[in-house]
């Protein structure tokens, strides 16, 4: 006998409006067609309508566990509240049996004045449970909580990592066939996150289907077998994990890439930054795509207004597309006098105008979106002679070898191997 | 409609013809608005039967809420009727008010007609409220939301009977011995509760898409009351007024329950049934309508 879907997603869509007096307009109209029994044409988009997920075709069998990958707004939470019964698709078909455990906001109906006592048997008739069930269930539930000497506290004094696992623990313990989690693990301490990861693989070898939506690539690679990359909405990809994460590498590389960037002079207008290029080493100069763990250059053009009286130091800042500074390579003309300054500060002697090579050796940064600023000063005043703010944007992307991506998970590390070429 | 095993389906849910079988839910575009009347409405009501546990564990949420950082809790539900008399009373005999002759004492007359209308806007208001008041836990969970209006109405209904408890006291106050015809009174009061909860029903679908629904609801709720002989006779010498007043369907609910329980029977029977057969009508079309319309209005929440 064939072991029927838990889930089955055939050509799912679900559209939403972006500009509010539309969406009530829409809201009113299908709402009135729908009471004299017209049909609202849900497949058809209207003006200002977008579809949030587009043509989704999946399945789960018991058993197995799928991660939903893509950027912020690419429909993975939509998909999971239309399995959740959420949300009614406007396009296509959903079919889920069994149980349904939604993670999606955990604690989701508890009532802050009330106790844990009382709130564990509210939160699980939401969750479909009979209160024989939770009464059967109530000691498992307040032992994986660890919540006992509080249980007649009201959850308003409960510590939000204490809110979380109790919301989690009733989740849990409702036998779901198929268990939807949405980035809820990433809340707790990490303790908590290994017990709750833990719990879900025991749920799974009991054979429950697992879809599974976080940013975290780690914990998707941990938990998840299969991949579903989500890109606006559209399946882009449905297969292994490994190759659905290295895809949505690749996506956000070319998302971020494609975003507008805009390089922002700065500093007194005596030097100047120009023609700055991030590439693979040995690379092709264009391709601004580098390989995690492979070495990397980062050229660029310099030139003096005029002659100078003092030394220079030139700096290049690594940082996050978010911000987040990750790494600082800096060269000067000379030492800095009685030896004070930045440890192995490398020396180099800048002529009026020239090229700068910076070859970052075996560098551990994490498959993302980096940016880079450079700036040059003189190495006795903090003053910038000039530079360039968000010279240039690069992407690390997976390796092409079979690392794990553990392994390049340090993107904080502060002592870059590199060297320093001029021209 | 048929699952993917062939098997049938009714609406977004089925429930297992077998124990150990596993209910199986199948989601598709208006599958809802699909169903035929009879069949959509006993698909409402096998919801409604199967939420039953959560409505009584939301009520229960909602009452404990309401009794805890408060010194006179549940006692609220009588004070606000004890006080409403109050006043009543201090304006019969300070004479400001002149209903006309109303049969009893006016204190008394005004508080059949309250409480009658305080039915109505008691399961409006609580009905209306049912999606707006609990936008986080919709769009968190799958629960038949028809649990919320059951569980604002049970609380509404709370409310009511604190109502009449207190609607006998004031009749043993005033000296004034009720017909043996009031026993039906808390029966005839159902139109104006399915009324108020229909009507409620609806506003709460539009209320989720534009906010200033309930506000217009209770704007014109609050004309049609002075519409309503709710704290007046219903012969008026006014005889536009007059006729407005019995073309109102309203008049015949609220004048129905307050003949039977002073005089033990309706002196505009035909009226109140027309109405109260509207009245259900409304509740039945609102029911389906709110089935029908909350899945689409639910993700503007």
């Amino acid at each position: 006998m064939v072991d029927p879907c838990v889930a089955s997603v055939a050509g799912a869509g679900k559209k939403f409006c972006a500009v509010q007096p539309h969406s009530m307009y829409y809201g009113i109209r299908d709402v009135c067609r729908s009471m004299i029994g017209v049909s609202a044409e849900p497949g058809v988009l209207r003006p200002h309508e977008f579809w949030a997920v587009d043509d989704v075709t999946f399945s789960l069998k018991r058993g197995e566990r799928l991660g939903l990958l893509g950027t912020n707004g690419s429909g993975k939470s939509t998909v999971l509240r239309l399995l959740g019964g959420i949300y009614q698709p406007d396009r296509g078909r959903i079919e889920v049996r069994g149980r349904v455990g939604a993670l999606i906001a955990l604690g989701a109906g508890f009532h802050p004045l009330l106790t844990g006592r009382e709130n564990i048997f509210l939160n699980g008739a939401l969750l479909g449970m009979t209160t024989r069930d939770i009464k059967k269930r109530f000691d498992d539930i307040v032992e994986f909580a660890g919540v006992g000497e509080f249980l007649d506290a009201p959850v308003k004094t409960y510590s939000s990592g204490m809110h979380v696992r109790l919301g989690f623990a009733v989740a849990i313990h409702a036998d779901p066939d198929l268990l939807l989690i949405d980035e809820v693990l990433a809340v707790g301490d990490s303790v908590f996150q290994n017990k709750c990861i833990e719990k879900v693989l025991t749920l799974n070898e009991r054979g429950t289907a697992i879809i599974f939506v976080s940013h975290s690539i780690q914990a998707i690679e941990r938990l998840c077998l299969s991949g579903l990359l989500l890109n606006r909405g559209r399946q882009v990809f449905l297969g292994s994990i490994r190759e659905c994460i290295q895809r949505y590498y690749d996506d956000i590389g070319r998302t971020n890439l494609d975003q507008p960037h805009h390089p922002k002079a700065i500093g007194i207008g005596e030097a100047e930054i120009s023609d700055v290029r991030v590439f693979q080493a040995g690379g092709d100069p264009c391709n601004r795509n580098i390989e995690a763990g492979q070495d990397f250059t980062i050229q660029f053009r310099y030139a003096f207004s005029r002659e100078r009286s003092q030394a220079a130091q030139v700096r290049v800042w690594i940082r996050t597309h978010e911000g987040r500074d990750v790494q600082r390579l800096i060269f000067q003309e000379e030492a800095f006098p009685g030896g004070q300054g930045y440890d192995n500060v490398k020396i180099h002697r800048l002529e009026r105008s020239g090229t700068v090579s910076i070859t970052v050796r075996k560098p551990r940064l994490f498959p993302q979106s980096f940016c880079v600023d450079i700036a040059i000063a003189p190495i006795d005043r903090g003053v910038h002679l000039g530079g360039l703010a968000n010279a240039a944007l690069f992407n690390v992307i997976p390796p092409q070898s079979g690392h794990s991506y553990f392994e390049y998970g340090h993107t904080t590390v502060t002592d870059f191997d590199y060297v320093v070429a001029l021209s | 409609m048929t699952t993917a095993t062939g098997q049938a389906c009714v609406g977004d849910e089925r429930r297992a013809p077998m124990p150990d079988e596993p209910e199986v839910m199948v989601y598709e575009p208006e599958q809802r608005a699909r169903l035929g009347v009879l069949q959509c409405w006993c698909l409402m009501a096998s919801r409604l039967v199967r939420s039953r546990e959560l409505v009584g564990r939301l009520f229960r949420r909602d009452v404990l809420a309401a009794t805890q950082h408060s010194v006179l809790g549940l006692a609220w539900i009588v004070i606000s009727p004890l006080v409403g008399i109050a006043s009543w009373v201090f304006m019969s005999r300070a004479g400001v008010l002149s209903p006309g002759d109303t049969g009893v004492p006016y204190p008394l007359f005004v508080l059949i007609g309250a409480t009658t209308w305080g039915v109505f806007m008691a399961f409006f208001a609580s009905a209306a409220a049912s999606l707006t008041s609990n936008g986080s836990l919709i769009l968190h969970a799958r629960f038949s939301h028809e649990a919320l209006v059951t569980q604002q109405a049970a609380q509404a209904l709370v409310s009511v009977t604190a109502n009449l408890v207190v609607l006998m006291l004031a009749f043993l106050l005033f000296g004034v011995w009720p017909h043996w015809g009031a026993l039906l009174f808390p029966l005839s009061l159902v139109p104006m509760l399915l009324l108020g909860t229909g009507l409620g029903m609806c506003v709460a679908i539009f209320a989720v898409l534009v906010h200033d629904v309930t506000k217009v609801a209770m704007t014109l709720l609050g004309l049609l009351m002075f519409l309503t002989p709710v704290i007046y006779a219903p012969d008026v010498s006014d005889p536009r007024l007059q006729q407005l007043i019995w073309h109102n369907p309203m008049t015949y609910l609220v004048a129905g329950p307050r003949d039977l329980l002073l005089a033990g029977s309706m002196g505009h029977a035909q009226g109140y049934a027309v109405s109260a057969a509207a009245a259900v009508g409304l509740f039945m079309l609102s029911w389906r309508l709110f089935f029908i319309a909350e899945q689409k209005v639910v993700e503007k929440v």
